[in-house]
């Protein structure tokens, strides 16, 4: 547990995705979307007339005979009839014709209807995929263009295990911090990336999320009961305590952690206002994910709390402008690509997200900056990219997303340390659902993302799942050292 | 300076080879993309026949277009001639499958000869400027 050895990579996202690059990226997708575009025009056309012509096979043998004008030559016509009305001879393909009568004709032409509308669904999907793959790069290449950071940690596994024990804790835990006033938006964070909470200090100091996991479930849970202890005790005196009880956990924890960590309780009591809203969306969460193990719904939860947190910060005006996508980040299968981006991702506010956070749930803790897609490791457990433009800018968000960890060490919220260490227990628990989308979704935001995403979610747990067996031992932990 | 401006010199051109072995082979692998496309449509269609063929009745009359020519086929005929069309097509697009893969790999492997040759040259290179 003791352990706060972590590495830390930061990589500015146009440095491994030139914008350059990412835009002729997004331009060849486009184009071929277009082809597929026309494709599906033309299909269309196909179906129409299909049914015009069994319309046409069926009308006919209502007459015995027909006068019509039978063409002749290119310009002329003439008059004439037509008579066996029930007399079909139909291509079947390949040059092979068949007597059919009309009825027969017209069951033949049904068939071939079918086959087409499959066709077009088909082809539907495809383009689904391509469009979510396009908005992908364009939204690389904005975050390139706009400097985003990625930072990636160390992320140690805990063993399933200690879920279901946790389950119960969470909840009680959600249940307090919805009573609880103090409750700032860093605590959203918190709950978002279960990560975070094991390195609280990490995401104050460098806008990082940190990952740790306990390998031992009893040690965990004997720690567990001491830090709260710890809290309680806390309680009456003030933060101070938890301070000190967090921070030697992180041996490793800079000092600039925490003066960082100061500097954004401060910033967070101007957000109170978002703190309610902020409040359900993870009372909300919590409460999935203790009941649902399944990954899929804990990236629903997420997502959910995403959008929360966006209409929230929207509706405050924050001066921080703290848009932001999700990203997910499915690291089995966007590794493997050869393509740098997959449609999987699917941040969709371009120009605005400042703050990327994308969590990683994987074997090893190694934070590095990656874009999304292509660059991300299955193994890089827990990944934070945060955009800092300006220095202003990149305080407000560092106060509004890592507020958690920060209050801990100086703030009386005993609710929030709590939260925390349940969290990290929640975490280990969690391990199976890999990605985690944490981001504060801009105004601008697409609500494509969300389906996306959900639909993403479930293909890269299978693919991470997997190496996190192998995880590397290195972890960062909050839990002071005992 | 000479004997290592030749050497570089040799080594341009293995490279300028090598990269017209590799946009060959490129052009190869295109063709028979397009080849085994074809193929494809025409499988689906086959299948698409036969499967309609399969649902006609015994005596239904089924012709074949030969030219300009519309000539009675027996169903039973018609059916084989069908079932061996697809046969056929599917033996091919198996071969065409081989053929590719085994086009991709020569073209994997040029690409790595030809990556190993620019290194070479700019190691190459490198030296010279250092001396």
């Amino acid at each position: 547990m003791g352990k706060t050895e972590m590495k830390r990579t930061v990589t500015s996202l146009s440095s491994m995705f030139p914008t350059e690059e990412a835009q002729k990226a997004a331009k060849r997708v486009e184009e071929t979307l277009l082809d597929k575009q026309n494709e599906m025009n033309q299909l269309r056309g196909f179906i129409a007339d299909n049914t015009s012509l069994i319309n046409l096979v069926q009308k006919l043998p209502d007459e015995l005979h027909h006068d019509i004008m039978v063409p002749f030559g290119k310009a002329a016509f003439l008059p004439g009839r037509l008579i066996h009305t029930n007399e079909f001879l139909v291509l079947l393909g390949e040059s092979y014709y068949a007597e059919r009568t009309a009825k027969q004709a017209a069951e033949i032409l049904k068939r071939r209807g079918k086959s087409l509308e499959s066709k077009v669904d088909s082809l539907k999907a495809v383009m689904q995929d391509l469009k979510a793959e396009a908005s992908f790069f364009d939204s690389t290449a904005s975050e390139a263009a706009e400097g985003l950071v990625e930072i990636r940690e160390e992320y140690e596994d805990e063993s399933s295990t200690q879920r279901e024990s946790q389950s119960g804790r969470n909840k009680m835990v959600i249940d307090y911090f919805s009573e609880d006033e103090d409750y700032k938006s860093g605590e959203t964070f918190s709950f978002l990336d279960p990560l975070e909470q094991d390195s609280p200090s990490f995401t104050e100091a460098d806008n990082m999320v940190g990952a740790s996991e306990d390998e031992e479930y009893a040690r965990i849970m004997s720690r567990l009961e001491e830090l709260e202890k710890e809290e309680l005790a806390a309680e009456s005196c003030g933060e101070d305590d938890e301070d000190q009880d967090n921070n030697p956990a992180e041996s490793d924890g800079d000092d600039e952690e925490q003066t960082k960590a100061v500097f954004d309780r401060k910033k967070n009591k101007g957000y109170s206002s978002l703190d309610h809203d902020q409040r359900y969306s993870e009372s909300r969460k919590p409460l999935q994910q203790s009941k649902g193990k399944d990954p899929m719904k804990e990236e629903m939860s997420n997502n959910y709390h995403h959008q929360d947190l966006i209409n929230q910060l929207a509706c405050t005006g924050l001066t921080v402008e703290p848009v932001t996508k999700g990203k997910m980040s499915h690291s089995g299968n966007m590794r493997q690509d050869t393509k740098m981006l997959n449609p999987s991702i699917t941040a969709s506010a371009p120009s605005e997200k400042k703050v990327k956070f994308a969590v990683e749930h994987s074997s090893r803790n190694e934070k590095s900056v990656q874009t999304s897609n292509s660059g991300f490791d299955g193994s890089k457990a827990f990944t934070g990219s945060i955009v800092e433009h300006t220095e202003n800018m990149e305080k407000n968000l560092a106060g509004q997303s890592t507020t958690s960890s920060q209050l801990s060490g100086s703030q009386p919220w005993k609710p929030v340390s709590r939260f925390k260490m349940q969290r990290k227990y929640i975490q280990s628990s969690d391990r199976h659902f890999n990605s985690f989308k944490t981001c504060f979704f801009g105004p601008t935001q697409n609500p494509k993302n969300k389906s996306i995403n959900d639909q993403l979610s479930p293909l890269s747990t299978p693919s991470n799942f997997p190496k996190s067996t192998s995880a590397k031992p290195q972890t960062l932990t909050l839990m002071p050292a005992l | 300076m000479s004997s290592s401006s030749t050497a570089l010199r040799e080594l341009q051109r293995d490279l300028e080879n090598k990269a017209n072995d590799l946009s060959k082979l490129q052009k190869d692998i295109a063709k028979n993309h397009q080849v085994k496309k074809k193929y494809t449509i025409q499988l689906g269609e086959n299948e698409l026949v036969l499967k309609e063929l399969d649902l006609l009745n015994e005596d239904a009359n089924v012709y074949k277009l030969i030219g300009p020519v519309l000539v009675k086929q027996d169903l039973a005929e018609a059916n084989a001639n069908v079932r061996k069309r697809i046969e056929y097509i599917s033996a091919e697009l198996k071969r065409l499958d081989a053929s590719l893969q085994d086009l991709e790999e020569k073209q994997y492997s040029k690409r790595e000869a030809i990556l190993k040759v620019q290194q070479r040259i700019q190691s190459h290179q490198a030296g010279k400027a250092k001396a």
